[in-house]
């Protein structure tokens, strides 16, 4: 498997693509990409772009998302582009995207991105799948369920939420020569390819459990028979405007863990608004009678779930036989909170994965506004979550 | 019938205390419960503490990191808006992304064009041209006047008239902003705005004043950027006056060479002219002397000998004028080579023996090692000394001394000819190398002189490449110094 990767961080797009074009090829050799994977920070958010990348590599399919940094090898990069084409013989992927979400309702989407995916990749032996998801899409549970239904709810996907600059107003997808929102684009990986894929977070519970006393979907009505709102107004001793104003700080960090049995980590869900009944909507379902948590995150839990997570990756396991060696690229899907949290610490996520896996693979991703990855535990089969705050990395070679 | 009576009081009994254990035990573990609860509520008062006390860690935090972004933000701005000179360029090099990392993503500057009564916009970050000509048309000049006279800054947190604060808010499209006054003490005067259109964006008195910086940076950069415009066209101006002066003093130069060697022409034809008459006059006086053509009385005779005397000044003074403009117009080259100094020194004394002893003038020579020869066209070189010396011997009083030193000089012999004579005056010594030019003192109204001795003595001495200059002091004495090419 060729690897070539380019990052600019030249003002100017036009020179910006130019240059990180040139930098891919050239570690490319000549030889011809499957697949272009290209994220860039909210400036460069533009169709041109995408026109570029069509011209110089026509028929290969190009997918993408916005995002708050770019974090690449041992370093985050602010307002800049990186674009990473991926070549192998033994490669085989499959692109589709679904779009007006909102219209279509999540879960029927999802449902279409599958039958789509499926559609394009033909009968192959399927890997692993890949989704950007809109940032601000609200019900990514449901999209995922949708998306599951097609797929199969044991087939791994590792998936992102893109992001902006913070602002929570408008995020971004790339798909072959569109540039979309209110959408999201997965990608299927197959053929004789190996994979691996780990999530952790590092938040930690804290206080008394609560139980979720009614909830709908990714609408968290009661908790303990109280309007759920309550939960955040106690622990804060916030009055409403107050916490509506705060929502945003808050949920980011201190979001509600729920508890399933047999994980070793509790499912974080970040509130993405207050409701005038005071019920919260979550950006991740929250099934009824769940046992919830408030949660709190360090700089040391979250950065000791950074090495847990890169450990886990290249944990050998006997169903997965990628082994140290044989990476060729990470995929690294990070959530901004952790930006957040860790700040001007953030590189040092990216140097505790260093640490772990060999220095000379190629790191890389975005910052997210949400992440999919499978659970470990037995109960669940592998089956893919909607995360907040974790960190995601996927690990792929030949 | 009794004992089965017996049995079930005995097993009565023994429910009874069962039951009796069974609430006791009941109602220890409600106990525990209730413990436990209590102890789970403390717990969670104890969270609620720790996440209030964290969130304003990571408050606090925050804010300390915004204000090290800002400030970094800051430097980079201020690092590039000095590396310009060029007023145009000061507001280009502030980015969208210098604001955001100051916390904001709109901004617009103004300078207030004192010509035209209006204010012309010079930056703009993150408005549309529509909006720009709306918020143009909506500026209310006075306020902002008002800003750049009383130099202070506004922002949507301490303006306190609220439907003025409204309003900009409204023109500007903001949530909150902050309007600093542009100040450079040089030029044109305006004022900057940054704002942002999110709610959340954490304003405080420190975001003031980091803008309130900003400003004050984007004056000093603008009123250098006019200092040195306003230098550079000094200087072009000064430029352009040396070069029209350069071009008339040339033509001027022209001018004089032109007048010079038409002199030279002239002086030179005139000689010419003059001296065959003059060698037909001095051959008869000597015939008619000679009294070859038969005696003469002694009155005639005494007359004649007047003639010839004037005669031979005559000649002498068109030699020397010949000499002059031969050398000038480069007619004479100079036969360079090497002579002994002390030789021609002594030649020279020899031959003035008698006006030195006659004065009781002592003639030292001191020739250091190094200065022995010149090289010099000879016959030349001797005109230089004995005009020189001659000088010295004329204007010095009875037992005065002058001094002949030879000093090497560079790839140059340096040879001072000091007296103790009178002296020439200050204003005297600007001139006296110039043609007939004679220095008004009582020797020089007795004692007869062409005023052609200095001049000729300056053009030897340039036409050899050296160079000649004079010190002198009244009533003390007079240094004449040369330079001579030494021999290679």
């Amino acid at each position: 498997m060729r690897i070539g990767i380019g990052i600019s961080q030249k003002s100017d797009i036009i020179s910006a693509l130019q240059e990180v074009i040139k930098q891919a090829k050239k570690q490319l050799t000549g030889e011809r990409p499957n697949i272009g994977f290209i994220f860039t920070s909210m400036e460069f958010a533009s169709p041109v772009i995408l026109k570029t990348l069509n011209l110089y590599f026509p028929q290969v399919p190009i997918v993408g998302a916005t995002t708050l940094a770019i974090p690449f090898n041992s370093r985050i990069y602010r307002r800049s582009l990186i674009l990473c084409l991926i070549s192998s013989e033994n490669l085989k992927v499959a692109v589709a995207a679904a779009k007006d979400i909102k219209k279509k309702t999540a879960f029927v989407a999802g449902q279409e991105l599958g039958i789509q995916l499926l559609k394009n990749f033909g009968y192959q032996k399927r890997n692993f799948a890949m989704l950007f998801c809109d940032g601000l899409l609200e019900e990514g549970s449901k999209f995922l369920a949708g998306l599951q239904e097609k797929l199969g709810t044991s087939f791994p996907i590792a998936g992102a939420s893109a992001s902006d600059n913070l602002r929570f107003k408008q995020t971004y997808l790339y798909f072959n020569n569109e540039l979309i929102t209110d959408a999201a684009v997965g990608i299927l990986w197959g053929g004789k390819i190996k994979f691996n894929m780990s999530i952790h977070h590092g938040w930690k519970p804290l206080g008394k459990t609560r139980r979720v006393t009614k909830s709908k979907g990714n609408l968290l009505i009661e908790i303990d028979n109280q309007p759920a709102a309550n939960f955040y107004k106690e622990y804060f001793a916030k009055e409403m405007p107050l916490l509506k104003k705060d929502l945003k700080y808050i949920s980011t960090l201190y979001p509600i863990g729920l508890y399933l049995e047999g994980e070793k980590e509790y499912i974080l869900r970040n509130i993405i608004a207050i409701e005038e009944d005071g019920s919260l909507i979550c950006q991740g379902d929250v099934p009824q009678d769940s046992i919830i948590r408030i949660m709190i995150g360090t700089k040391d839990s979250c950065l000791s779930a950074t090495r847990q997570t890169a450990e886990d990756l290249v944990k050998a396991s006997p169903a997965i036989t990628l082994s140290k060696n044989n990476i060729d690229v990470i995929f690294i899907f990070d959530s901004v909170s952790r930006y957040i949290l860790l700040k001007r610490s953030a590189e040092e996520e990216l140097k505790t994965i260093q640490e772990t896996v060999p220095k000379e693979i190629n790191l890389f991703g975005l910052y997210t506004y949400g992440e999919q990855a499978p659970l470990k535990a037995i109960t669940y089969e592998g089956k893919t979550y909607f995360h907040n705050q974790s960190i995601v990395l996927t690990a792929v070679g030949e | 019938m009794l004992y089965p009576t017996i049995i079930l009081v005995l097993l009565f009994s023994i429910l009874i205390v069962l039951l009796f254990l069974k609430i006791e035990k009941n109602k220890e573990l409600h106990m525990q419960i209730k413990q436990l609860q209590k102890s789970l509520d403390e717990i969670d008062e104890q969270a609620k503490l720790i996440l209030r006390t964290d969130i304003e860690l990571n408050k606090t935090q925050e804010d300390l990191d915004r204000k090290i972004t800002s400030l970094y933000a800051l430097q980079n701005i201020s690092r590039e808006i000095t590396t310009t000179l060029d007023e145009q360029q000061i507001f280009q090099h502030i980015k969208n992304y210098h604001l955001e990392d100051l916390g904001f993503e709109k901004s617009l500057a103004f300078l207030w064009k004192k010509m035209n009564e209006k204010f012309i916009l010079v930056l703009n970050i993150g408005y549309t041209p529509q909006e720009i000509e709306n918020i143009i048309a909506a500026l209310n000049d006075d306020f902002y006047l008002k800003i750049i006279e009383n130099k202070y800054t506004v922002s949507s947190f301490t303006l306190s008239d609220a439907s003025l604060n409204k309003k900009i808010k409204e023109i500007f499209k903001v949530q909150s902003f902050i309007i600093a006054p542009l100040l450079p003490t040089e030029g044109d005067k305006g004022f900057l705005l940054v704002g942002t259109e999110y709610p959340e964006a954490n304003l405080s008195e420190g975001s003031e004043e980091l803008i309130n910086i900003l400003a004050n940076q984007i004056s000093q950069a603008l009123e250098n950027a006019r200092l040195f415009e306003k230098t550079w066209q000094t200087q072009q101006e000064l430029e352009k006056k040396i070069e029209e002066r350069t071009q008339e003093l040339s033509k001027a130069l022209e001018d004089i060479k032109i007048i010079s060697k038409r002199k030279t022409d002239f002086v030179s034809a005139v000689s010419h002219e003059l001296r065959t008459p003059l060698t037909s006059i001095k051959g008869y006086t000597s015939i008619l002397l000679s009294e070859k053509l038969g005696g003469i009385p002694p009155s005639v005779k005494e007359r004649l000998e007047k003639i010839n005397h004037h005669t031979d000044e005559l000649v002498h003074l068109i030699n020397d004028l010949l000499d002059i403009s031969r050398i000038e117009s480069g007619k004479i080259t100079m036969k360079q080579e090497v002579c002994s100094l002390k030789e021609i020194i002594d030649k020279i004394a020899d031959l003035l023996t008698i006006q030195l002893k006659e004065k009781n003038i002592q003639l030292t020579r001191q020739i250091l090692p190094g200065a022995e020869y010149i090289f010099a066209d000879r016959q030349h070189i001797e005109r230089v000394f004995i005009n020189l010396i001659g000088n010295a011997i004329k204007f010095t009083p009875s037992n005065g001394t002058i001094s002949i030193k030879s000093s090497p000089f560079n790839d140059q012999c340096q040879i001072d000819i000091a007296d103790t004579g009178i002296g020439i005056p200050e204003e005297s010594l600007n001139y006296i190398f110039e043609e007939f030019y004679r220095v008004d003192n009582p020797i020089n109204q007795k004692l007869k002189g062409t005023g052609l001795g200095l001049s000729l003595v300056k053009r030897i001495i340039e036409a050899h490449g050296g160079s000649i200059w004079v010190k002198s002091k009244l009533n003390e004495g007079t240094t004449f110094s040369f330079t001579i090419p030494k021999p290679t």
